[in-house]
């Protein structure tokens, strides 16, 4: 049917819309870049729109030797790999038997674990049980505890149910252990919601903060999020100690530039896996999440 | 008519049977062990845990050794000084969300089911999914960024209309409408991902009877996509009552500073002080427990009402 010229009105609207909603949401990024790339000390007097002010990595340069950056940053990889490697295993391994129709006990496991979303011991319990298993102060208290969030156990259950049972039977027959056929059959057809969940697992481990400031005391041991935000809220670099003698020149004219250059460097893997998984992540989401 | 025999061989035929399964499956039941050991050590023993509230904890005695002192725990929490005002905080802050931030997903979603061009609208999602990915601490520091009273480009553009705005990250006057609005440019674009998912499945036929029968964009808007997506939104409502109180703890903790802490100071952020910086493990679990018990008894409560108005709906 054609559009009405009312509708086509509505519809050039929505359009005008979308394009500022866009802008609003690309701009400050935009921003950030660009004040991370321009000369410190041009930048320092604001009025950066749209354009670096002269061009310069020296930014990037001196928060390569900020104390410290390097091993947060080698932390958080280490918690995003092994991490979202760990959840995502876990997570399959109990989602594949939840969805098998005949698995007896399926439905109360399930409550079981639907209540866990409902209700949940809070901080303190959580604090001593990780104390209890020796894991204070250790990257594992940030990857273990989360190995298995029930959301995404869900999204993941109900792909696999939309999976023809005959397919699981049929290997079944031939003899394929419920490891084999979830490996070899089950996961191989399920790329869309591994991806999604991958993605979200991924994106939990890298940009949590809160845990790691409550289970991890050591800086060796910190991760980057934790690292970037005592550079935001400490307002000043001195303490950061190697910085001092090479901004002492420029002062705080560095600073600032510093934290730019550093939110750059922290929001760049995410940058570089997400166009590669987003287009899954609505496929997975849409099996897995609208029941049918 | 069953004899009592018949019925006794019949139940063991029926465990028999489950048993079989049992043996039959056991590898499945194995494949599932190491997550159902996950719940019980991470959720359930944590639930179990609990019960420091109800103790005079020391860290000395252990979870074991510290005596029982019923409620007193929650008595000395109410009157602790600060927690009313945490109290107070959450629920305001989380009320803003709710009335500001929570329809925003839905109106992009029904926006960007309007649109025609399928590349143009691509692009849309990508672009604004893309904030959800980025965590509250880069966030800070990009609103530090643009809102800093010196250097900041908000400032700039004000003062090119000749006006100053005040410091917006430490004013009491506006920090918590920057959490409301932080929040819808965070979230907003990713919360459609679910609303997206279940307006696919709405029946274009729908709409072109509709336009048959002369309905414009917005009696469309009314009748079909928004009943469509009320399930959904109901859904998605009553897990965000039931956390009524927990104001966004990620969010709070990154933005807030100690000029507004007066009106961001919320219950996980208090939870926080007391257990970490004043060593009162058992009052800061009293107030843990008081959070869960209220968030579990809000959920029940607005399914409850959700089933009454609506059958087909609710979570649970």
């Amino acid at each position: 049917m054609k559009p009405t010229k009312g509708e086509n009105i509505f519809h050039f609207l929505v359009v005008i819309f979308f394009i500022i909603a866009s802008f609003c949401t690309l701009y400050p990024f935009w921003h950030v870049l660009m004040y991370a790339i321009s000369d410190p000390k041009a930048s320092m007097g604001g009025g950066l729109f749209f354009l670096p002010r002269g061009f310069s990595l020296y930014s990037f340069e001196l928060m390569l030797q900020t104390k410290g950056i390097f091993q947060s940053y080698v932390n958080s990889l280490f918690r995003l790999i092994v991490g979202t490697f760990i959840a995502l295993l876990f997570t399959a391994m109990l989602a594949y038997p939840l969805s098998v129709r005949r698995f007896a006990g399926r439905n109360t496991i399930t409550m079981l674990i639907f209540f866990t979303m409902l209700f949940n011991g809070g901080l303190i319990p959580n604090y001593l049980l990780i104390k209890q298993l020796g894991m204070l102060n250790t990257l594992w208290a940030l990857i273990i505890p989360g190995a298995i969030s029930a959301w995404n156990l869900f999204i993941m259950k109900n792909f696999f149910q939309s999976i023809p049972p005959e397919l699981e039977e049929s290997a079944n027959i031939d003899g394929a252990s419920p490891a084999r056929t979830l490996f070899s059959i089950i996961l191989p057809i399920s790329m869309p919601v591994m991806a999604a969940v991958a993605l979200f697992y991924g994106v939990a481990h890298w940009n949590s903060y809160f845990d790691a400031i409550v289970y991890i005391s050591d800086p060796k041991k910190q991760v980057l999020q934790v690292f970037l935000r005592g550079m935001m809220n400490v307002g000043s670099l001195s303490e950061v100690k190697d910085v001092d003698s090479m901004a002492a020149s420029s002062g705080t004219v560095t600073e600032e530039s510093i934290k730019m250059a550093t939110i750059v460097m922290s929001v760049l893997p995410m940058l570089i896996v997400y166009p590669f998984l987003q287009k899954y992540y609505v496929k997975g989401v849409l099996v897995g999440s609208v029941k049918g | 008519m069953f004899t009592a025999t018949e019925a006794v061989v019949r139940r063991r035929k029926a465990w028999g049977a489950k048993l079989g399964q049992f043996r039959k499956d056991k590898f499945l039941y194995l494949l599932a062990l190491p997550g159902i050991l996950f719940f019980i050590l991470f959720h359930y023993i944590p639930m179990y845990g609990v019960l420091i509230a109800f103790k005079k904890y020391s860290v000395y005695k252990g979870f074991m050794g510290s005596e029982w002192i019923g409620l007193d725990n929650f008595k000395t929490l109410f009157s602790t000084f600060g927690f009313e005002r945490a109290l107070r905080n959450t629920i305001i802050i989380s009320l803003y969300q709710l009335i500001f931030a929570f329809p925003v997903p839905i109106i992009l979603s029904i926006l960007l089911n309007e649109l025609r061009h399928a590349l143009f609208k691509k692009f849309v999602q990508t672009v604004v999914y893309l904030p959800h990915f980025v965590s509250w601490v880069v966030i800070a520091g990009i609103m530090f960024a643009i809102l800093s009273p010196n250097t900041g480009i908000l400032n700039e553009i004000a003062r090119f209309f000749g006006f100053e705005t005040p410091n917006l990250m430490v004013s009491k006057a506006y920090f918590r409408g920057l959490l409301v609005v932080s929040n819808i440019w965070k979230e907003a674009g990713f919360g459609t991902v679910l609303y997206l998912a279940t307006l696919v499945t709405i029946d274009d036929q729908l709409y072109e009877a509709s336009k048959m029968d002369g309905a414009n964009k917005w009696r469309q808007i009314w009748h079909i996509t928004l009943p469509g997506l009320r399930t959904t939104v109901v859904i998605l409502l009553i897990f965000r009552v039931g956390s009524i109180l927990n104001a966004g703890l990620d969010q709070v903790f990154a933005l807030y500073n100690p000029q507004v802490y007066e009106v961001s100071e919320i219950l996980d952020t208090f939870i926080y002080k007391i257990a970490f910086e004043n060593a009162r493990y058992d009052l800061a679990t009293a107030s843990g427990v008081f959070k869960s018990i209220v968030g579990l008894v809000l959920v029940i409560c607005v399914n409850w009402i959700a089933k009454k108005i609506d059958s087909e709906s609710g979570i649970i």
